[in-house]
């Protein structure tokens, strides 16, 4: 049985690379082989492409599953009575939904790794916490998707809830005054997707909140870069447009997949990078597969310890990403840091049947 | 009843021809215009196109590299349809031509059968954003200018819309011929539409297609014969990211020899890593696609790749549901065989094009003859897979859209 509770409590940072991969190679190698054993597509896949695991098989080697195929295949490695909880993504483009099957294990696993990530960046303890979002329990969704649970997650971090936007998506200016009269003198968090953020706190410039006082703020954001694309904005001029505009200093990006919810990338203190944790990996590959070095622009391939009842393990996606270096990123945290520049761009696509 | 009724004022409005052919040319000189077959002008037309489109920047783009080629083709303007002394013949009138989104050149090539028929156009363009678009529409503007086509330009019309049903009912219901290039789905779509009593239709559905080698044919040239013959094959299957309905997914090996087998992968391999934009985004969905098939289907024997240049997959099994196998961006299922009379089992109703090497012409007809088949419309030496010709999906394109005047 593969099991990750010996190395749950782990400090995820704590950890320079030779003592790292021999971590997470060898739970690895046990993750793959339990796919392998329990989720027929996936050994579908390996005995496909000729690679069935073993342990000495290098990280790179390993059969990768394209981040698309959860939209086409409901992917399982454990008996479909076990699973309590289904997320739907639409993800990236298209119509069709990502699926992703959790158990028990896995969505507690989830649970517990993501606490251990972003204490990191909240601390350990829970901080009155501002949503700039709508409160998931109130919007009328028939599914559970993904938006929904990634708030609900982070939502644990915090205390004194404080959803700002109302139910037609509008921000309520109100509620977050209040929030501030009360909370602002000592430390608290704001959380949101990344456009979200850009939409409701920095673009309206009818937001005058010059007599409240955010620089005790930990503003966490992530996801939903893709419109920030559109906007043409940096990471590095949103952070500092949040200083300028609201004065919040301490500023998080996280990066990461539904496919693999709780093993996120988050920045280090002011360094701007993603970082791989223990339960973590990313290699970047050209467009024939082939690994490339540090600062070289690529495909991101990531990696995670945690998916046990679907086979999300080894995830080549369409974002495109550049190694910075090992161990020695500026901000202390251990790993590898890396940019993430956005999707990969559209080609055309031809053909005589029908566009799906 | 009074459903009917509402229907048929409906009908009666868009019978009100000069209307709507204003509201949809915005020209008040556009008139149906109908000629004999391969007039003069519209071969001269064709030709200054393609002269035009020489002069511009078109290196880039194969699909118009290959558009002005086949432009120079005489064979194209060969009039092969011939006629008793009591007989002419003209074109039907306004043909409408409704082209795919996804294929950046397809509706030139409908329009010039519809030009060179005899008739008036009017041709939906992909709605998408294609340069090769763009620089066909620029060129054709350009030569309308001239004044020996004013006729053509007050008879001919490129309209670029999305799939707003309006606009299709309104052409629908005024020409004489509609002509649908599309997805299965689109066509059973467009065809709830209607069209006049008198008016015909023309329908090029998605299609499969297949190569046959026969490794028995090469001789002591095999070298030099397997380069040419890669080159040609990279032609057909990749030039359209392997989506045309005429690229082939499957090859069927005659013989045995494994060794010229991996010639010609390796050739292959070759040329698509000298001619093909290999970017991110295909090897990804060449990848996903890879994935799905191993996933969906159980036709997998072996699996070899050249980086994500070529994947080949080895399909030795029966299989009954072929047209359903399909490759994307240079991914081909193979399987050995031991002559063409075996090939009678892949041969369904979506089978459009054979590209074949080393098969007699004797053979093939005597293969077709003998096996009651109701598929295959071309088979073509390879390297022919995409040359689109008068003669195409079974239908005489030209002889179709025109007709014939008895005089006696």
């Amino acid at each position: 049985m593969y099991d990750i509770k010996k190395i749950i409590n782990l400090n995820p940072f704590g950890y320079g690379k030779f003592s790292k991969n021999k971590i997470f190679n060898k739970y690895f190698n046990r993750l793959n082989q339990h796919h392998y054993k329990n989720c027929q597509n996936f050994r579908q896949v390996c005995d496909g492409l000729g690679v069935k695991g073993g342990n000495k098989i290098k990280l790179q080697n390993f059969p990768m599953l394209p981040i698309n195929i959860f939209k086409s295949f409901d992917l399982l490695s454990v008996d479909r009575k076990k699973i309590v909880k289904k997320v739907f993504s639409s993800g990236t483009t298209g119509q069709q939904l990502s699926k992703i099957f959790l158990d028990k294990i896995n969505s507690n696993n989830q649970m517990r790794v993501l606490s251990k990530i972003v204490e990191n960046v909240l601390g350990k303890e829970r901080l009155p916490m501002i949503i700039v979002d709508q409160d998931p329990r109130f919007t009328n969704k028939l599914r559970f998707n993904a938006k929904s649970a990634a708030i609900l997650g982070f939502s644990l971090f915090g205390k004194n809830h404080c959803y700002i936007l109302d139910n037609k998506g509008n921000i309520n200016l109100n509620l977050l005054k209040s929030f501030l009269k009360k909370f602002q003198k000592k430390k608290f968090i704001i959380f949101g997707f990344t456009s979200q953020i850009y939409e409701h706190l920095l673009k309206r410039t009818n937001i005058n909140l010059q007599s409240y006082n955010c620089k005790n703020a930990i503003l966490l954001h992530g996801g939903g870069w893709k419109k920030l694309e559109k906007f043409k904005i940096s990471n590095f001029e949103f952070k500092k447009r949040l200083n300028k505009k609201l004065s919040i200093k301490n500023v998080c990006n996280y990066y990461g997949l539904v496919e693999q919810t709780g093993s996120i990338f988050i920045e280090g203190k002011n360094c701007g990078y993603f970082h791989t944790s223990i339960f973590s990996d990313i290699l970047i590959r050209d467009k024939d597969f082939k690994l490339l070095k540090k600062n070289e622009r690529g495909l991101i391939q990531l990696f995670s310890l945690l998916p046990t009842s679907y086979p999300g393990h080894n995830i080549l996606t369409e974002d495109i990403g550049e190694l910075k270096g090992e161990d020695d990123c500026k901000c202390g945290l251990k790993g590898k840091y890396f940019l993430v520049h956005g999707r990969v761009k559209e080609s055309e696509i031809r053909g005589c049947s029908d566009v799906r | 009843m009074e459903e009917l009724k509402s229907l048929k004022l409906e009908v009666v409005a868009m019978l009100d021809k000069k209307k709507i052919l204003y509201e949809i040319t915005k020209n008040k000189n556009f008139n149906i215009n109908v000629s004999e077959p391969y007039n003069e002008i519209s071969i001269q037309f064709i030709k200054d196109f393609s002269n035009q489109l020489r002069k511009q920047e078109i290196l880039k783009y194969p699909d118009l590299i290959y558009l002005t080629f086949w432009c120079a083709n005489k064979k194209i303007f060969e009039n092969k349809n011939f006629l008793s002394e009591n007989q002419i013949k003209v074109g039907r009138g306004l043909i409408f031509h409704i082209c795919p989104s996804n294929v950046p050149t397809n509706f030139i090539y409908s329009f010039f059968f519809g030009l060179l028929s005899g008739n008036s156009n009017i041709v939906k363009i992909p709605s998408k954003v294609f340069p090769e678009k763009d620089i066909i529409i620029n060129t054709i503007n350009k030569i309308f200018k001239k004044k020996k086509y004013l006729t053509l330009k007050n008879s001919n019309f490129f309209l670029n819309y999305d799939k707003k049903i309006e606009k299709t009912k309104k052409i629908s219901s005024i020409c004489d011929a509609r002509v649908i290039w599309g997805g299965d789905n689109t066509i059973n779509e467009i065809r709830k539409i209607w069209i006049p009593e008198r008016a015909i239709e023309l329908t090029f559905s998605d299609r499969y297609s297949f190569s046959v080698i026969n490794l028995n044919k090469f001789t002591k040239n095999k070298f030099d014969e397997i380069k040419v013959l890669a080159k040609k094959f990279f032609y057909d299957s990749y030039m359209m990211n392997q989506a045309a309905c005429n690229s082939p997914h499957f090859i069927f090996w005659i013989g045995k020899n494994t060794t010229t087998k991996n010639l010609f992968w390796e050739e292959l391999n070759n040329v698509v890593k000298k001619k093909f934009i290999l970017d991110e985004k295909i090897a990804i969905d060449k990848y996903t696609h890879l994935i799905k098939s191993m996933i969906d289907q159980k036709n997998f024997d072996n699996f070899k790749m050249f980086q994500n240049n070529i994947y080949i997959i080895d399909s030795n099994k029966y299989l009954n549901n072929i047209e359903d196998i399909r490759g994307k961006n240079g991914i081909f299922y193979q399987k050995n065989i031991n002559n063409i009379q075996e090939l009678k089992k892949y041969i369904s109703k979506k089978c459009q094009t054979v590209t074949y090497f080393g098969l007699e012409k004797d053979d093939i007809k005597s293969f077709i003859l003998n096996n009651n088949l109701f598929g295959v419309d071309r088979i073509v030496p390879i390297g022919k897979g995409l040359e689109i010709g008068p003669i195409w999906d079974g239908y005489d394109i030209i002889k179709s859209l025109s007709r014939i005047i008895s005089i006696e």
